[in-house]
């Protein structure tokens, strides 16, 4: 496949690959089997033919006899008959009384006498004539006769060459075929071996749809081992995006929800302004500011959950952002008639491992609710120390402070708790302070300050 | 007529009070549902403004509570939520109306009045008594060719005792249904507003009656 200009560079197939991780091992099994099976054939070859050989040998020694005192011999036409064969070997036989010829070919190469037995007849390859031959021989001893009686038979090797080739060829057309095939089967094995995956592809494919996305686990059949990792992976991440898409969702929806009811008091109090009420453009600025709150909470709120987009952990100086935060707070406190004071030690450092940003928005919310939820003349003070678990940052009002039983319950989004007649709150400020906690991985505290609110805000050794 | 308002939002309350007030209306407001739940049982209020999301029990919970005791008091929801499923839901536990938030001022108004109508067992708008004409619509009372001119209190005497023309009002009924909680109310209130709209009625008008010791109560011819 040439990939064309600008398409992505893909990996290669998967029946490619298959192939080539199957064709190496294939051919060098094949090899090795041609090697094995030559030296299979030659031996069996070998041994037929040496067995017709030694057969015709014993018939013709089994000839030999002595009669009066004279070795004789009866040549048996069939013993020749058996070496006949369709290559038309060439067949040569000596038979012989120690060297003295007795009939047969005269030059056919003497055997060692001293090492040929006389019970087994014995073969060995010679050169005769310009040609290979296999020879056979065996000895006999005589009665009355001096010398040891030997007798030969030869043939050429043309036949036992002819029926070593033709079985080669046969086992190597049979690997071929064999290997052929292997290779042929990749394509409908690798489709049937991936029809789970075609399956599973079609389940995910399935959840693609722009209407309303289903993020529950994918319904598919069984799947084989190999794939279940894979669905597992995909399920895990589609319970991820459920869990963040429904998060959002009711994040949305308590957002809208939130603005609602200031805009309705806009638009009743415009109503009024309309009928010449005085009170009215008061009330539109207090909803407007309440909205305006609002909004910028939202917004911080969004910040402090965005996943994954935290800058590098710095130092950050606790003094510095505390009193960026007083300052910023300052004229708020000052139309609440609440003081608003910074306590730490001048001398110490109060530096942590975190994000500058995260602890100024968490501290401006909570130095506004202290602010909020306070009594006129009352106090709020931002409170630095250190202990053995860590730098805490502490932020105390003197306002009717928050019932243990309803803590937890206050720092849930949009959380308003019951019997709050003062100013109109969002419900988020605590919410920010705790989602940027968790993400600063700083440790949040509500206490009863006796009376008042007092929020411990410890950050770890390590952060 | 006498309404109650049970929001939590201290502005938006205002805001409805106002509005509500200047249209003659007595109100009170709480901002919780067991406070509303404790108010509505004693005052007889003709509607109830409930809010859906409230601190301590929400909206609907109030609503179900009020009709198992048989309280068939108006109940006009109000709520800051989006889904049709609320809106079934409020009328199904037996809210009369249902408001979404942000509402517009008009439709609250008009809403209130046509409750204050159906309270009557009368959905329209136009009222006769007699030589009387009552517009609930528009507050607009005439008597003949006369148009009369009515402070809000007197208005209210006046839609309290025309919903029950030719009946005996209370005269606790009657306070009740006037006058608010916050309402800064002489002992003799009551009295100076009837004697008012009596005198503004007559001659032509249908009279009001006084039931001395028991209570009020409009003439039907």
């Amino acid at each position: 496949m040439t990939a064309a200009e600008g398409t992505p560079k893909r990996a290669l197939s998967l029946r490619r690959r298959l192939g080539i991780a199957m064709l190496g091992p294939l051919v060098i099994a094949a090899l090795a089997l041609g090697v094995i099976g030559w030296a299979l054939i030659s031996d069996v070859v070998r041994r037929t033919n040496d067995r017709v050989l030694g057969g015709a040998l014993g018939a013709i020694a089994e000839t030999v006899q002595v009669e009066r005192g004279e070795v004789t011999l009866d040549l048996p036409p069939a013993a020749f008959g058996m070496l006949e064969n369709s290559e038309r070997d060439n067949v040569y036989y000596r038979i012989a009384v120690g060297d003295e010829l007795l009939t047969g070919y005269a030059d056919l190469p003497a055997p060692d006498l001293a090492s040929l037995s006389t019970e087994e007849p014995r073969f060995r390859y010679a050169e005769y004539r310009g040609q290979r031959i296999r020879i056979g021989e065996v000895r006999r001893d005589l009665p009355r006769v001096q010398a040891p009686v030997v007798v030969q038979v030869a043939e050429t090797l043309d036949n036992r060459n002819a029926l070593r080739q033709r079985l080669m060829t046969a086992l190597l057309l049979g690997e071929v075929v064999l290997v052929g095939f292997a290779l042929a089967l990749i394509r409908p094995a690798l489709g049937w071996s991936l029809r789970p995956l075609a399956e599973l592809r079609a389940a995910i494919e399935a959840r693609d749809t722009r209407a309303a996305p289903d993020l529950s686990p994918l319904r598919t059949g069984p799947l084989p081992a190999e794939l279940q990792p894979l669905s597992r992976s995909f399920d895990r991440l589609l319970a991820r995006l459920d869990d963040a898409t429904s998060a959002m969702r009711r994040f949305t929806a308590d957002a809208s929800h939130q603005m609602r009811t200031p805009l309705s008091v806009l638009k009743v109090q415009v109503a009024l302004a309309r009928r010449g009420s005085d009170e009215a453009l008061r009330e539109i600025d207090e909803a407007t500011d309440r909205l305006e709150r609002l909004l910028t909470q939202l917004l911080t709120l969004a910040r402090a959950d965005e996943a994954g987009t935290l800058p590098p952990l710095e130092q950050v100086d606790l003094v510095e952002v505390s009193r960026r935060a007083i300052s910023r707070r300052i004229r708020q406190a000052i139309e609440a008639d609440v003081e608003l004071l910074l306590d730490s030690d001048e001398k110490a450092q109060f530096s942590v491992l975190g994000h500058r940003s995260l602890v100024y928005e968490m501290l401006s919310n909570l130095v506004d609710n202290a602010i909020r939820y306070n009594r006129p003349g009352g106090k709020v003070t931002v409170a630095l120390r250190k202990d053995a678990s860590g730098t805490q940052l502490i932020v105390s009002d003197d306002g009717p402070g928050i019932p243990a039983a309803q803590r937890a319950q206050a720092m849930a989004r949009f959380a308003r708790l019951q019997g709050e007649n003062g100013p109109p709150g969002s419900g988020l400020g605590l919410a920010i302070v705790q989602s940027s906690a968790e993400r600063l991985g700083a440790n949040l505290k509500l206490e009863d300050a006796g009376p008042g609110l007092r929020v411990i805000v410890t950050f770890g050794q390590g952060g | 007529m006498r309404i109650l308002i049970v929001e939590d939002d201290a502005p938006l309350a205002r805001g409805v009070i106002s509005l509500l007030r200047a249209a003659g209306h007595a109100i009170d407001h709480v901002a919780s549902g067991e406070d509303a739940l404790s108010v509505a049982a004693t005052e007889p209020y003709s509607l109830v403004i409930l809010d859906v999301g409230l601190p301590d029990i929400d909206g609907f919970e109030v609503l179900a509570r009020l009709r198992a005791r048989g309280d068939q008091v108006q109940v006009l929801m109000l709520t800051a939520r989006d889904g049709l499923d609320d809106r079934v839901r409020g009328l199904d536990l037996g809210a009369d109306d249902y408001l979404r938030k942000p509402f517009d001022v008009e439709e609250l108004e008009a809403r209130v009045r046509a409750l204050g109508r159906r309270r009557g067992g009368d959905a329209a708008p136009e009222m006769r008594i007699g030589a009387m004409t009552i517009n609930r619509s528009t507050g607009r009372v005439e008597v003949g060719e006369r148009v009369i001119e009515l402070r809000r209190r007197e208005w209210a005497v006046l839609e309290a005792l025309a919903a029950r023309a030719g009946q005996i009002v209370s005269r606790e009924t009657l306070q009740a249904e006037v006058f608010g909680f916050d309402d800064p109310v002489g002992s003799n209130a009551l009295e100076v507003n009837v004697t008012r709209l009596r005198s503004k009625l007559a001659p032509d008008g249908p009279a009001i009656r006084t039931v001395r010791g028991v209570g009020y109560m409009l003439d039907r011819s």
